[in-house]
């Protein structure tokens, strides 16, 4: 085990620097810089110059890469050249409504589909799960665009059908009011639980489906449960590695994955803020906030592989 | 469930293989709609290549944001564009998009998967960190990236999608591929002097094929759904090219106008991808000669590997 | 997920994968009462007792998610109900203490000194920092820290009386010796704006109250120039003691109270403001909307008690509620320009193209497409700058002409003419889809590309790498563009050249415009660009809205006499 944690944590720690060259070189690609931003329109030529050597943004690459480096091995993420904010704080600040949603949002997945899969596989009819498998579907292959379309339309404050909560932004003064902040990320993650509930319920499905073929249900039938609770003490009990990193990796991906939703709600979070801070060219922000983002990838990974390690015996090299 | 090729004599019969494949696929209602669909799908593409209703660059500024009419049945744009119209031609690129996808991440992610199942320890051993560090990158990011200095394309679409998927593909399809490559079979045929490049298209990739159908069509789906979202972000399909995306974004505008056009673009995204997943699902079965009598019935000769699982998905 | 990266499976390190659909062949058995209890025991007695209990208990899990269900609608009723009772203590009738206002575009920082961007100068200019001279709604010249001035015969010698007993909102004296120090900086450390003092000599104060500035040559425009950023107040004794990037020290009716980047910005009333005009409403937050969707629900819910501005496509709902409502257009100088790439080496440089151009576009269905509001425009100078007149007489819509000028370049069907048309994403893709279906129509093939913003300041701007290009010039009194043959335009007029640097050093205010009227006649007759037109920046407010500034609010916003009293 603790050999499997050093080969894994050395892994990860070459992953990361090899992260950070290719986030740094990718981004020196992107034409027009944060001088020319600064300068804008009108301004002249000397000006955009002297921003540029007050910036630090004429030094040789090589330079600028090893600076940040640098500060990177101090722990130092970096600071927005624009507000002078750091880095830390930038994500922290959006962290504090993509999380949340994240959060809800994958309750209402659980919530919605873990029953909707258990439900599936217990089923005795096959019109019944056929149906099942049907919702399954239709939910996974749902635009998360249009979800949210949707859900505005019916229920949102000020143009929705039945108008139970605020369609879009995230109130002024964030969770100082947590009241409305809640109710701002109810529709979001409505959304968001419903088009994830949908993978859950076919990984719960599926995983119960494989127990069910194998002999631990009817061993445990055989031990006097019935149908339904071999399936569901047993099934899902030994189900639950399985679930447990694909819960992990999806709160992982859905960082980036709700930016479209965070955009269509108007909530200012991590990716709204990334692709902000990409369109300025504050690039010292966006390399640590990349950089911050894989290196939360890669850990989550690392937790998700040891946990199932841990959970599931079976599992060796 | 191997179809090892060289059991078979000829295209005839290959022919054959696949009518009994359709005809299984037909005979399910799930594979039934998806062919149907996709069908539809296909020749509403290639109509809209030569005809739409109203034509694309046709705008009509002094008739913006109208609401549904005869003459525009899903009501006008920003543009006064006929919707409808865009929402055809929309598909068409979509179906581009997807088939160029699917075809990119099949041969990222055998190319990926060949270095997988290497013997040489180095490769796989290097292959399969990288791939693990690099599928951490969400699809989003690779657009971000690749559109942010070329503007957004169509071409940065597909590149993102059929990257991370590709490597996906690799990464899922391992476990039958290594059980294909460290088999008793690969062994004899290696050392019966076969190329590698022989054996790994000859014995791994049909171990792989069911899991590679389902991928490839849950992928055609996937990215399917995320041009929808690129797009609506301004870093998929640009704005001159009809797509579904951009009919879906077009339709955000309409929440506070026209309500009820909201439901066409995404409904009909929907219908797609359902039809997209529904077609690997019903494809992978008719395919499997376990699963389907009928292929049994033709008399096909399976020949499993000594190491080849019974239920190998 | 839309953009799930094709990690549909279970696969964790294993690389174990799960079908999507699996016919389950053991599905159909199924225990049955008939199978032993949980005590193993055929004794029907005990069975019974067993498998009752057995049956009676909730699984755990159900348990928990039940728990969390319900805790989960509690927090949600409690949150529903406290939003719904919250409500404003203000009576009807009062004046609110406490306004929101909803802005697109945000500032990046509050750096006004050295990031360019008009929303600095919108919330900052006349509410925060104040000038030597202030702005009039008539886009005039009035009094602002220099209370009168003098100008000198030869128009070199500019003398300012200042006010008296003037302060900034930290109690520091305002005086001459602040102007000149400004003033200074501004030139020396090349501040934004501070080309606008290209002819300045010297800035000198010759007693705590007044301030000489005298300049290498006559400037027409200096005055006007000073009610903008080149003109801005700093207090020299707190320099260094606050971040300019996130915190303002000015002079005005309004301090910064928070400010968070890209998302909102509350001012509150300076209560030891000098002047006699003090803010009428306590505090103002002004909130930053990129999403259209979003801005018109927070002024429905009343959350904002106004937009400014409010996008044509939604402007219609609060338009058919006077009740409620009250939507205005005000007068702008925002100019939405179509460059063409006048330089050697592209097929715009040939005069017949580019009229060939203008002569195709359709105006009207333009500005009918956004909404009807917006003015058309047909030479670089709008109706509120000096030097305006209606040039609408020079390129009428004529698809015909535009056609045989083409036909005349040497363009026809067999070689057609491909132009690019560059623009920054922020205006939306209709404008570019629109002239690209009326260019079609004379035989054009015109290609359009959105680009990022930054993009566009490096590839069109800097490295003029474009054939057309669309950029909203807001800035007013910028006809000097023209005169630059090194602006993006790379149009080189010699004769509008010197037109313009004669109007900038007439003696008159008449001479100078009518120099201004010649330039501005002779670069539309050039065709050196099209000007699509004159951006009408539409407001829509809730009633009881008052003092709130309709015209030019996009780059100049004085928040001093704004009130409202919710109805």
């Amino acid at each position: 085990m603790i050999r499997f944690l050093a080969r894994r944590i050395i892994t990860l720690l070459v992953a990361l620097v090899a992260i950070s060259i290719v986030i740094f070189l990718l981004l020196r690609v992107l034409p027009g810089d944060l001088a020319l931003v600064m300068a804008g329109v009108n301004a002249p030529a000397s000006r955009v110059e002297a921003l540029r050597t007050q910036l630090g943004l004429d030094e040789p690459l090589g330079m600028q890469y090893l600076h940040w480096l640098g500060s990177l091995l101090h722990g130092d993420l970096g600071a927005s050249q624009l507000t002078g904010r750091p880095v830390a704080s930038l994500v922290a600040t959006r962290a504090a409504i993509t999380f949340p949603l994240i959060g809800l949002g994958l309750l209402v997945a659980l919530v919605v589909g873990i029953p909707l899969g258990c439900a599936a596989v217990l089923a005795r009819s096959r019109r019944v799960r056929a149906v099942f498998q049907t919702i399954a579907v239709i939910g996974g292959a749902v635009p998360a665009l249009w979800a949210g379309l949707v859900l505005i339309v019916l229920f949102a404050k000020g143009s929705g059908l039945l108008p139970l909560f605020p369609s879009q932004g995230f109130p002024l003064n964030a969770w100082h009011n947590p009241g409305a902040a809640f109710m701002s990320l109810i529709l979001p993650a409505l959304t968001v639980g419903l088009i994830v509930g949908a993978s859950i319920m076919r990984y719960t499905r599926s995983a119960l489906a494989e127990q069910m073929q194998s002999d631990v249900i009817a061993m445990a039938m055989a031990c006097g449960y019935t149908r339904t609770q071999a399936v569901l003490h047993v099934g899902l009990r030994l189900a639950l590695p399985q679930l447990v990193s694909v819960i992990g990796l999806t709160f992982a991906e859905m960082i980036t994955g709700v930016m479209v939703i965070e955009n269509l709600f108007a909530l200012p979070g991590i990716g709204t803020g990334l692709i902000n801070d990409v369109g300025h060219r504050d690039l010292l922000a966006v390399q640590g906030e990349l950089f911050m983002l894989a290196a939360f990838f890669l850990v989550i990974g690392l937790l998700v592989d040891v946990t199932h390690r841990v959970l599931d015996p079976r599992l060796k090299g | 469930m191997q179809l090892s090729r060289s059991s078979q004599p000829g295209s005839g019969r290959s022919r054959a293989v696949w009518r009994v494949v359709l005809a299984t696929m037909w005979a399910h209602g799930t594979g039934r709609f998806a062919l149907v669909v996709m069908a539809l799908w296909t020749a509403i593409a290639l109509v809209s290549l030569f005809w739409t209703p109203v034509p694309l660059g046709l705008t009509d500024g002094f008739n913006v944001w109208a609401a549904p009419s005869l003459t525009h049945i899903m009501g006008t744009d920003g543009t006064g564009a006929d919707m409808f119209s865009w929402l055809i031609a929309g598909m068409g690129t979509d179906l581009f998009i997807v088939i160029v996808t699917v075809a990119l991440t099949a041969a990222l992610g055998l190319l990926v998967e060949s270095l997988m199942v290497s013997r040489s320890v180095a490769l796989s051993q290097g292959s399969i960190v990288t791939v693990d560090a690099l599928i951490s990158i969400p699809t989003m990011l690779i657009a971000l990236m690749l559109a942010a200095p070329l503007g957004a394309t169509v071409i940065g679409v597909i590149l993102a999608c059929g990257i991370g998927y590709g490597l996906n593909l690799a990464r899922v399809a391992r476990p039958a591929a290594l059980l294909a490559a460290r088999s008793a079979y690969v062994e004899s045929a290696r050392a019966n002097g076969a190329s590698a490049v022989r054996v790994f298209f000859t014995h791994i990739v049909p171990n792989c094929m069911p899991v590679m159908i389902v991928q490839l069509s849950l992928s055609a789906g996937t990215a399917l759904l995320a041009e929808a979202g690129l797009t609506y972000l301004g870093i998929g399909v640009p704005s001159g090219t009809p797509s579904l995306g951009r009919s879906i974004a077009t339709s955000v505008s309409l929440i506070t106008v026209h309500p009820t056009t909201v439901i066409w673009p995404g409904l009909t995204a929907t219908i797609l991808v359902v039809a997209l997943n529904l077609l690997g699902d019903n494809l992978r079965d008719a395919i499997d000669p376990l699963r389907n009598p009928a292929l049994r019935q033709l008399g096909h000769a399976v020949q499993s590997s000594d190491a080849a699982p019974e239920r190998e998905a | 997920m839309t953009d799930s990266n094709g990690a549909h499976e279970p696969h964790g390190a294993t690389g174990h994968e799960a079908p999507t659909s699996t016919n389950n062949p053991n599905a159909t058995t199924n225990g049955t009462s008939n199978m032993p209890g949980a005590t193993g025991s055929l004794d029907p007695t005990l069975q019974a007792a067993s498998t009752a209990a057995t049956r009676n208990k909730p699984p755990v899990w159900a348990i928990i998610l039940a728990v969390l269900a319900v805790l989960a609608v509690i927090i949600g009723s409690i949150a529903a109900i406290r939003t719904l009772t919250s409500s404003n203590d203000t009576p009807a009738g009062h004046k609110e203490s406490n306004v929101t206002i909803g802005v697109k575009l945000a500032p990046t920082n509050l750096d006004i000194r050295n990031t360019a961007g008009s929303a600095l100068d919108q919330v900052l200019i006349d509410n925060v920092y104040e000038g030597l001279l202030d702005r009039g709604a008539d886009n005039g010249v009035q009094p602002g820290i220099a209370q009168s001035w003098d100008v000198s015969d030869d128009g070199k010698t500019y003398t300012f009386e200042l006010a008296d007993g003037m302060t900034f909102s930290n109690g520091d004296t305002l005086d001459s010796q602040d102007v000149v120090w400004s003033l200074n900086e501004a030139i020396k450390q090349g501040y934004h704006g501070s080309e606008f003092l290209s002819a300045v000599d010297t800035v000198t104060a010759s007693d705590s109250s007044t301030v000489i500035i005298t300049l290498k040559e006559p400037d027409a425009d200096l005055l006007w120039n000073l009610t903008g950023r080149a003109g801005l107040i700093y207090d020299e004794e707190a320099e260094g003691s606050y971040d300019p990037k996130t915190q303002a020290l000015g002079s005005g009716p309004f301090t910064v109270e928070q400010f968070t980047a890209d998302d909102s910005i509350t001012l509150k009333r300076n209560d030891e403001y000098w002047g006699k005009n003090k803010a009428k409403t306590e505090q103002i937050t002004i909130k930053y909307f990129t999403d259209n969707n979003a801005a018109v629900n927070a002024l429905k819910s009343g959350d904002v008690a106004l937009l400014a501005p409010i996008m044509p496509n939604v402007m219609q709902t609060f338009a058919d509620d006077p009740e409620h409502y009250d939507v205005q257009p005000g007068d702008d100088t925002d100019k939405y320009t179509l460059a063409m790439n006048n330089g050697d080496g592209h097929a715009t440089n040939d005069k017949r193209v580019r009229q060939a151009i203008r002569y195709a576009i359709d105006h009207d269905e333009l500005i009918a497409a956004r909404g009807g509001v917006d003015l058309p425009l047909y030479g670089p100078i709008p109706e509120l700058d000096p030097g305006y007149e209606d040039l609408s007489a020079l390129y009428p819509h004529d698809v015909a002409k535009a056609k045989q000028l083409l036909a005349e370049a040497g363009y026809n069907e067999q070689h057609p003419l491909k132009l690019t048309l560059t623009y920054p994403n922020i205006y939306g893709s209709e404008i570019g889809d629109m002239l690209r279906s009326q260019l079609a129509q004379a035989g054009i093939d015109l290609d359009v590309q959105e680009v990022e913003f930054s993009t566009w300041l490096e590839q069109v701007y800097t490295n003029k790498q474009y054939d057309l290009s669309l950029v909203d010039h807001n800035e007013s009194h910028d006809i000097g563009s023209w005169a630059n043959p090194d602006y993006y335009f790379n149009y080189n007029n010699k004769q509008v050249q010197q037109l313009i640097n004669d109007a900038r050093t007439a003696p008159t205010e008449q001479e100078s415009e009518a120099k201004l009227k010649q330039a501005a006649r002779i670069i539309s007759e050039d065709a050196a660009a099209d000007w699509l037109f004159n951006y009408r920046v539409t407001t829509a407010m809730a009633k009881g809205v008052e003092g709130f500034p309709v015209n030019m609010n996009q780059s100049f916003m004085p928040l001093v006499d704004f009130t409202y009293t919710k109805q």
